[in-house]
């Protein structure tokens, strides 16, 4: 190892070794610092970005959980699974499995899946923009099921729980359900699947119609509006449909090019 | 050693048609007001970082901020001194930006945090101050032309504000040679042709730790004149302005480039040396914790270009 990068290893583990006791001996040793004075100045910028960083992903966790202890849950995490990339907004897609293995978070259940739904709406803001094309919903009156495809909104997700996770999130981004209702639905262990979407630039969620959550995912794999219709029978399809266009969740529809999908076939 | 870059096949850095040479950081804060007053500047400044994703309603606000204003790219995450390499990924996100947005110019900072842990690759976030060793100095010319060749364009560099120094790494037989940061700087410059983004509030923030924690016995204020008549004016391609703060704490006293509060009266008569040594160089009030009111930046962008036009005039007068 060069000599730059032994000194500049010396300083990320300084940085994220936790606790950093042994990490700063050896830091010591290569900069001039009375008391580690700027290193401890550079950890508390980390921890200060790790906090921010994780609110703007994770608002609802962060309200749920309170400032000191989400700030304490920031920092865990980027001592535990630091950024990989220069770009932080890439960072902290590894909440919802930490708070799953967190053993003082066991009496929260729910967190894990409310993060999953963060996550998907973090990552759904910045997705690749995509117009609706309504004249396209006229190859379902000129095209068998067979051979064609629904194109969905930028960052479409669907997040299954075993917890009210939709509503959790809802009520506290887009105020519906009332907190009194998601909290109601969160005592009686209420199930839901949650969908995520981006109607022009604003992220979207809500509480999944029945068999919607299978069909999404079958569309998210590229299947046939066949293949989708036979893997969520309990899709009320006509009922659906013009929901789903006028919230923007879906843009248009699409022939299968035979060539190219031969799976479709 | 790192091939020089030729300059041929690049556009240069952006020019300002103007004589106003003077714009502000564009936080998130400001996004609807700035779109809505147009206020007059010479450009906005907007972290590179920010602006990744494919598409979303940030990417629409720069697309409305373009259509009104020159943008300048400067990037906080490139990490350009990492002994590991520069993360293509990222390099790949900015050529995609820079070609989307066309900015006047693009930055980042001699700094470094990339790294492998455990195996696994880590990003700190932060800039992280290299040695001016020449080992250092290689790897941050090869990553600027890396970067260069890729844009197709001039890059500039910023100079550090570093709460750390690295000791010299010493051999058996001889110590291993230390740059001064100036000489460091106009290396790289010359090397590679990119520009020098020269921060003056960095430049006065590290002359105020040298004193307070290294024990330097140097008045700060002719540090920082000492460290500008160092550098060549053709390598400076921007300057910073910004406020910074004093931290006391259990773990000791430091100042801090927090970039939250309007620039101070020293860091004001640094600057006036900066503009009288290298001309009416674009400049940027930083803004970026605790962020005021619009009407705030906009006051000390103001005082910048009143500094400006005063050396523009001493020096038409001189001439």
């Amino acid at each position: 190892m060069s000599t730059l990068a032994h000194q500049q290893q010396l300083l990320l583990e300084a940085l994220f070794a936790w606790p950093a006791g042994y990490a700063i001996k050896n830091i010591a040793i290569e900069i001039d610092d009375t008391g580690v004075r700027g290193l401890k100045a550079y950890q508390a910028n980390g921890h200060a970005l790790a906090h921010s960083a994780l609110q703007a992903a994770y608002p609802v966790v962060a309200q749920l959980m309170g400032d000191e202890s989400f700030a304490d849950l920031a920092r865990a995490l980027w001592h535990a699974q630091p950024p990989t990339r220069g770009d932080i907004a890439q960072w902290g897609g590894g909440l919802p499995g930490f708070l799953e293995s967190s053993a003082q978070l066991q009496d929260e259940p729910y967190l894990p899946d409310v993060a999953r739904v963060e996550w998907a709406l973090h990552r759904c803001a910045g997705a690749l923009d995509a117009e609706p094309d309504l004249a396209t919903f006229g190859l379902l009156t000129t095209h068998e099921p067979a051979q064609v495809q629904m194109r969905l909104a930028p960052g479409c997700a669907v997040v299954r729980s075993a917890w009210p996770a939709a509503s959790i999130v809802g009520a506290h981004l887009e105020g519906s359900p009332s907190l009194q209702e998601a909290g109601a639905q969160l005592r009686r262990g209420e199930a839901q699947d949650a969908v995520v979407w981006r109607a022009g630039l604003r992220p979207r969620v809500r509480l999944a119609l029945d068999g919607e959550h299978d069909a999404l995912q079958a569309l998210l794999q590229g299947k046939s509006l066949a293949d989708v219709l036979d893997t969520a029978p309990a899709l009320d399809f006509g009922l659906w449909l013009p929901l789903a266009v006028q919230s923007g969740l879906v843009l248009g529809v699409t022939p299968i090019d035979a060539a190219s999908n031969p799976a479709q076939n | 050693m790192p091939r020089p870059v030729s300059e041929t096949s690049r556009n240069p850095v952006g020019d300002l048609a103007s004589a106003d040479r003077v714009g502000i950081g564009w936080r998130h804060l400001h996004y609807a007001e700035l779109l809505e007053r147009q206020p007059s500047l010479a450009f906005l400044e907007v972290h590179t970082e920010n602006f990744f994703a494919p598409g979303g309603a940030a990417l629409a606000v720069l697309e409305q901020g373009r259509a009104h204003y020159p943008i300048s790219l400067h990037g906080v995450g490139l990490s350009l001194g990492s002994a590991v390499g520069l993360d293509v990924w990222h390099l790949d996100q900015l050529a995609s930006l820079v070609q989307r947005i066309e900015p006047v110019r693009v930055s980042d900072h001699a700094c470094f945090a990339r790294g492998v842990l455990q195996g696994k690759p880590v990003h700190a976030a932060d800039l992280l101050p290299i040695p001016f060793s020449t080992e250092a100095l290689d790897v941050l010319c090869a990553h600027v032309n890396q970067v260069q060749d890729r844009l197709q364009r001039v890059f500039m560099v910023e100079n550090l504000s570093a709460y750390l120094r690295w000791k010299a790494p010493s051999t058996p037989s001889e110590p291993e040679r230390v740059w001064l940061e100036t000489e460091f700087l106009i290396t790289l410059a010359r090397r590679t042709g990119c520009q020098l983004l020269v921060d003056v509030n960095n430049i006065y923030v590290n002359a105020l730790n040298a004193r307070m924690r290294f024990g330097d016995l140097a008045d700060p204020l002719q540090s920082c004149r000492d460290w500008l008549d160092a550098i060549p004016a053709e390598v400076v391609g921007e300057l910073h302005l910004a406020g910074h703060c004093y931290v006391s704490d259990a773990h000791g006293d430091i100042v801090i480039d927090d970039h939250g509060s309007r620039v101070c009266d020293p860091v004001w008569d640094v600057y006036r040396h900066a503009i009288a040594r290298f001309g009416a160089v674009p400049t940027l009030i930083e803004w970026d914790t605790d962020v005021p009111a619009l009407d705030v930046l906009l006051d000390e962008a103001d005082r910048a270009r009143s500094h400006l036009l005063a050396s523009v005039q001493a020096q038409e007068r001189s001439a």
